[in-house]
């Protein structure tokens, strides 16, 4: 009996070992999942356009609780009126992610104020409904000059679209960020406004930049109801990296520790280390009256 | 008293400790071995695998090593600390537990430092550390502090020994090896017991005493530091180390009784480890108990009050992730000591030392709770979290290092004690020699 106990004892064990508690199964089921579906452009450095759609579920009742849906076909169109260019697609990634980039000679169809209309669409599934969503915007131009005028590094951007005629039609107004990349994001410099297709910026003069002294400046537009996000970027040789050397002042992160740390060091290993030196020549007293008295013993 | 004949007697009556070597004697060193061994399998897969093997990653880059660390530094300061003070006590009793002290000091910073390697990721860079120091990182101060500790310990440990192997060699009937005849003439250095040799090494042991005990301070303070200088919400502590200290001492006692009960029981040393020595220890035990308590409460009570992001997170893993792990370290491993040690009933030895073992057990698990949940929430979270980057578990590797660690403290305990014999019986003479009128009328001393 006590036998039959403990082996079922360890059988159970053994199972228990291979069962893990962190282990999360594949959610199949999405009713309780309210879905959202969004679609984002993002005009980018290069002058190619960024299409985005994402695809999450989000519990009914626990708003926290979202779920990505993962390997979902998004077809991404151009639009207007009744014609549609399909500009490809793209199946989501894990974190419900679908994106296409379209190159910088892209042809869109526009309406009479100069609106592209961008579809992103889900045609549904065996568990899903279908979903589509669109954005309507302007393709502006972002140009980013960077130059030295006596020394004084300015950062100048002009904005401007392309009308039908091929004319350059100034920006009026939008708000604009200039920031420097760094090792986790971009650092925010300065925000301003474009007035008139320009903005003009006195950049520091005190930025690091890379180990080349180089310094990655962009000026972004960021979910402008017009032009939705567009970014711009121009590396330039205007960090200060070298000049950054710091001195080797009496800090604790410096080359050199403070001189008193060196004093009190010194003194307390001196001290301990004389003692060890102090007891180790009375050991060799000791070793040398032993000798003498290890002679005499002899002698006698 | 005829000096001459008490040593011989004194001799005979510790040899069968030194000369036999029974079959349970054989048996354990055997599974001590064989427990290395499997430490030393685990420690090559580690150098040629990585610390990949082990439960440490990017985000908890510390686990059991720097525990073990911790824990075995910190006994060492500990014995450290109570042998240097005890050799000032002019009690007889002192005696029986001086040397078990002493080794458990010097045991503990060998075995410990170790670990600390085997939490280095490239050990072939370990040189380093000596070829391109920063004096002003605590790494360096801690590497020095224990590198000096460690032969002073040794040095320490020598002197007290040098009476008794001495004594050893005297005694011509002592049926050991010729080797071992020849190393005691050796390190005995020519001691004859004359009054200008005892004199002599009286006084440079009293200073080593000395000296030991601020070596303790400053090096287990330095440990701290290594901690409590980082921004580290659970480290970054003004009280760090004191806490450390007094957690040290705690262990350091806890230790000291669970090894007199075991050497009481295998050697049958009732004689010289009585009753009144775990009466003793355990009042020692009772009073840090109190302290260690006080200090953790006020360092866990600050936190909570203070109420700042980190620090909250911080314990809400404590008392979340880790709740049964909090209560055993920090309410039973504090209150269960001091319940069985505040009541006079419950003092005999074998409450004692269970007061002991759970003090030690608390005591270590304490040092977990330091280490793992701190890293295991930080400032800037990792962007991969999957959970065996988010959290730490120790792999058999570690354990089965860890178990390596402290069966190689137990097995050079019993070598030392099969080459000394762990009563010094130099220090019985003395006793006899000059006997201290004032202690034989103390209570403690008669009472068994």
């Amino acid at each position: 009996m006590k036998t039959t106990f403990y082996r079922y004892s360890i059988i159970v064990f053994l199972i228990g070992l291979f069962i893990s508690t962190i282990s999360i199964a594949q959610e199949n089921d999405a009713s309780n999942y309210r879905m959202l579906f969004n679609v984002n452009t993002v005009k980018q450095y290069d002058n190619t356009r960024l299409l985005e759609a994402s695809f999450i579920g989000r519990n009914k009742k626990d708003r926290k609780d979202k779920l990505p849906i993962y390997d979902a076909e998004i077809k991404f169109f151009n639009t207007l009126n009744d014609e549609e260019i399909l500009l490809g697609t793209s199946k989501t990634s894990k974190e419900g992610i679908a994106h296409i980039t379209l190159p910088e000679n892209q042809q869109y169809l526009t309406d009479n104020e100069g609106y592209i209309i961008l579809k992103a669409v889900f045609e549904g599934s065996e568990g899903l409904e279908e979903e589509e969503d669109e954005i309507s915007v302007k393709n502006l131009h972002l140009e980013l000059k960077l130059s030295e005028i006596d020394s004084v590094k300015m950062v100048m951007v002009n904005a401007f679209v392309i009308d039908d005629l091929g004319e350059k039609l100034p920006l009026e107004e939008a708000d604009i960020i200039i920031s420097v990349e760094s090792m986790f994001s971009n650092m925010k410099i300065e925000e301003g406004t474009i007035e008139n297709g320009e903005f003009e910026f006195k950049m520091p003069t005190d930025i690091p930049g890379d180990i080349n002294d180089d310094l990655t400046i962009y000026a972004t537009i960021d979910d402008n109801e017009e032009f939705g996000n567009v970014i711009q970027k121009e590396t330039v040789k205007w960090g200060a990296f070298h000049n950054h050397k710091a001195k080797g002042k009496n800090t604790l992160w410096s080359d050199y520790a403070p001189i008193w740390m060196y004093v009190v060091l010194t003194i307390l290993l001196g001290g301990v280390w004389i003692n060890y030196i102090y007891s180790i020549i009375n050991l060799i007293k000791i070793r040398n009256e032993g000798k003498e008295l290890e002679m005499y013993t002899e002698n006698q | 008293m005829d000096v001459n004949s008490r040593k011989r007697e004194l001799v005979k009556e510790f040899s069968p400790m030194l000369e036999k070597y029974n079959t349970s004697f054989k048996i354990w060193i055997g599974i001590l071995i064989a427990i290395i061994c499997v430490g030393l399998y685990a420690f090559i897969l580690q150098f040629l695998n990585g610390h990949e093997i082990t439960g440490m990653r990017d985000n908890v880059v510390w686990g059991i090593y720097i525990i073990n660390f911790i824990f075995f530094v910190g006994i060492s300061y500990s014995g450290a600390f109570i042998a240097g003070i005890l050799h000032y006590f002019k009690t007889p009793w002192k005696n029986s537990v001086l040397r078990i002290v002493e080794i458990i000091t010097v045991l503990s910073l060998v075995i410990g430092p170790i670990f600390i390697l085997l939490c280095i990721g490239r050990l072939d860079r370990l040189h380093y550390l000596f070829i391109y120091p920063r004096i002003q990182s605590p790494i360096t101060w801690d590497i020095i502090a224990i590198m000096t500790d460690l032969i002073g310990c040794f040095l320490y440990l020598y002197l007290t020994f040098i009476p008794d192997l001495a004594i050893l060699r005297d005694y011509d009937k002592l049926k050991v090896s010729k080797f071992r005849k020849r190393l005691y003439k050796f390190l005995a250095i020519g001691y004859q017991d004359t009054p200008s040799q005892r004199e002599r090494l009286e006084k440079i042991t009293k200073i080593m005493s000395a000296m030991i005990i601020a070596m303790a301070i400053v090096a287990y303070t330095v440990l701290a530091w290594i901690f409590s200088l980082t921004v580290q919400p659970g480290w970054n502590s003004s009280i760090f180390a004191p806490y450390f200290i007094i957690a040290g001492l705690f262990s350091g006692v806890g230790v000291i009784i669970i090894v007199m009960f075991l050497i009481r029981k295998l050697f049958k040393l009732d004689r010289y480890l009585r009753k009144v020595h775990f009466v003793g220890a355990g009042v020692v035990l009772l009073v840090l108990s109190l302290l260690y308590g006080y200090v953790t409460f006020s360092e866990y009570f600050s936190r909570w009050f203070s109420h700042k992001i980190h620090d909250i997170d911080l314990l809400d893993t404590l008392f979340g992730r880790y709740f049964w792990e909090f209560i055993a370290a920090n309410y039973i491993g504090i209150l269960i000591p001091i319940i069985v040690l505040f009541f006079k009933r419950f003092r005999n030895v074998k409450s004692i030392t269970f007061a002991a073992v759970i003090a030690v057990l608390g005591m270590w698990l304490n040092r977990y709770l330091i280490v793992v949940p701190t890293l295991e929430t930080p400032y800037l979270p990792i962007q991969d979290t999957r959970p065996e980057f988010l959290f730490y578990s120790a792999t058999w590797i570690e354990w089965s290092l860890s178990f390596a660690g402290i069966a190689a403290f137990c097995l050079f305990f019993t070598l030392i004690i099969k080459f000394v014999p762990i009563i010094p019986m130099s220090g019985i003479i003395d006793n006899e020699r000059h006997p201290h009128k004032k202690h034989k009328k103390s209570k403690y001393y008669l009472i068994e």
